[in-house]
């Protein structure tokens, strides 16, 4: 097994070098470095949205949301998909108009220009990285902890993280944007076909669909309904998740800065329809696995239960592939978002373009080394973490919403410290310094209602003063 | 009907389905029968909703206002 991981890794590690040499920028402005030039094509726009996209979240996350919570794990995913990309041919149609009047280089950049304050970019900066962070860290050690798992004798867990972002900064640093989008279709690829595999071999286990829901129910028919067994996929939860992740390509710069880049409104319309079904083939699969974790290993811990489901329960060779399909699930969104943070970065800095690329590229190794840091240190809820990540930075949507469709953003001066003190709640509440509820409504919906409504408030002042108008 | 007009239409549909999602037609507490091809209730209504929306996507790209820019 471990001789035929060193092989398939030696290859991919090989192509991902490949790919970073071809397609490095000599050039190294802003422009071609950091936005690749900004000219996206539908198809490569496509597959690098999807890698970016689709994590170890998906991949590891998912099959054990599935396992524990049942199937309401489909509305909380694929639905919230579906409508995150009916917004992306309407909000984010808007957003890329407005973005491509000005230089794009990242979101808190595009808040400076639209508030005509540096205040609203420095708190679209800091609301990025508090909830950027985390998502990076709990990739890395979603594979890392995988990987130790499965080879307890190789290297201990922090090794294996260490290696991952290792091999991510060189990467970037190498090859800038347009290697992590070369790279991003051969992770798209190689992230679909190991989560067909290993989902169709369980899928299999049972003879199909039906007898697998039959075995399910025998074992916990809680599981196959909502809120599920412990309850988890009720309303609040539902709704949350489905505005963070709807909200998520404005409110998250990796996924942002894809669309400002596209090269014409016909590419992110294509792109759109194809991550609507992309979506639907990446998250089926690990609904078959989920099944067959609940009906095989219910008791088991995560990390047992993927490391059976995707290792011990598989061909050595297809163990070996899954397991790079891992590494660049994890390397492809941490990469891209790791970039967006230098991205952003670059986007709140002013003076000669030259030295910014060079502090952005410092930027991101520090990035890279943080998240390896807080990757040691977090926890094993891959899910529950991301989704905290997806709410954090929703929480970000009114100031940027309003950046987009309020051409006198500039006047509401109130809103980036409104939204600087709902970050700081939501991150008090997280450390469980306050409570998570507030009159038995989620912490991060409420605070989200609220700001809506202040800026909604905010808004229809400037309409009915005719002083400020 | 133009254009405009359908793009209109298409919009009400997917929130229309949004809201049906949030109901008992899609998700009702602790009820996965009726189930088709053994598939419970709320994930093969889930499936449904989730493939009209995106095919509501797909529509959406053929009529949207700006979709020449």
């Amino acid at each position: 097994m471990l001789g035929t991981l060193a092989i398939i890794g030696a290859i991919y590690i090989c192509v991902l070098g490949y790919l970073a040499y071809s397609t490095k920028s000599k050039e190294k402005s802003s422009l071609h470095y950091l936005m690749a030039g900004s000219n996206l094509g539908a198809l490569l726009g496509f597959f690098t949205f999807a890698a970016t996209l689709f994590s170890t979240f998906t991949l590891l996350g998912m099959p054990d949301f599935f396992r524990v919570h049942g199937i309401g794990a489909w509305i909380f995913l694929m639905f919230s998909d579906a409508v995150m990309v009916f917004g992306l041919i309407w909000i984010g149609y808007s957003f890329r108009k407005r973005a491509r009047k000005t230089t794009y280089y990242g979101m808190a950049g595009f808040l400076q220009d639209q508030y005509r304050s540096k205040f609203a970019g420095y708190v679209a900066f800091i609301g990025v990285f508090i909830f950027l962070l985390p998502y990076i860290a709990i990739q890395i050690r979603g594979v890392a902890i995988f990987l130790h798992a499965t080879f307890p004798d190789v290297l201990p867990m922090w090794l294996w993280a260490t290696a991952i972002v290792a091999i991510m900064i060189i990467y970037s640093e190498v090859g800038g944007l347009k290697a992590i989008m070369y790279s991003d279709v051969m992770q798209g690829i190689l992230l679909l076909i190991a989560i067909w595999i290993v989902g169709m071999n369980c899928l299999n286990h049972f003879g199909g669909i039906k007898a697998m829901f039959e075995e399910v129910e025998k074992v916990n028919d809680a599981l196959l309904s909502v809120p599920g067994p412990n309850g988890l996929f009720n309303f609040q939860f539902l709704l949350g998740s489905m505005i963070a992740i709807t909200l998520l390509p404005y409110t998250q710069p990796q996924v942002s800065t894809r669309i400002a880049i596209l090269k014409d409104v016909r590419s992110l319309h294509r792109m759109a329809v194809g991550i609507g079904f992309f979506a639907f083939l990446v998250i089926l699969p690990t609904a078959f696995m989920g099944m067959y974790g609940a009906v095989l290993y219910p008791e088991a811990s995560t990390s047992e239960f993927l490391n059976k489901t995707f290792v011990a329960d598989q061909s050595s060779i297809i163990g070996a592939i899954v397991m790079i399909g891992l590494i660049a699930a994890a390397i492809s969104t941490s990469d891209s978002q790791l970039f967006a943070l230098g991205g952003e970065l670059r986007s709140v800095l002013h003076g000669e373009d030259k030295k910014m690329v060079t502090i952005a590229r410092i930027g991101i190794a520090i990035f890279a080394i943080s998240s390896l840091i807080f990757a040691l240190l977090s926890s094993d809820e891959l899910v529950l973490l991301a989704r905290t990540s997806f709410a954090g930075t929703s929480l970000l949507a009114p100031l940027i919403m309003t950046g987009i469709f309020f051409p006198s953003a500039h006047k509401l001066k109130w809103l980036p410290l409104l939204t600087l003190i709902a970050i700081f709640v939501f991150v008090l509440s997280l450390l469980g310094l306050i409570p998570n509820t507030v009159l038995a409504v989620r912490m991060d919906l409420a605070l989200l209602g609220i700001l809506t409504i202040c800026c909604l408030s905010l808004i229809l002042y400037q309409y009915k003063s005719p002083t400020l108008n | 009907m133009s254009d405009k007009r359908i793009w209109k239409w298409i919009k009400w549909a997917v929130a229309v389905l949004v809201v049906i999602t949030f109901t008992p037609l899609v998700t009702p507490t602790g009820i996965y029968k009726p189930q088709i091809f053994g598939i419970p209730f709320t994930l093969w209504s889930g499936m449904i909703v989730s493939l009209l929306i995106v095919g509501l996507v797909w529509w959406g790209t053929r009529v949207h206002p700006g979709r020449n820019e």
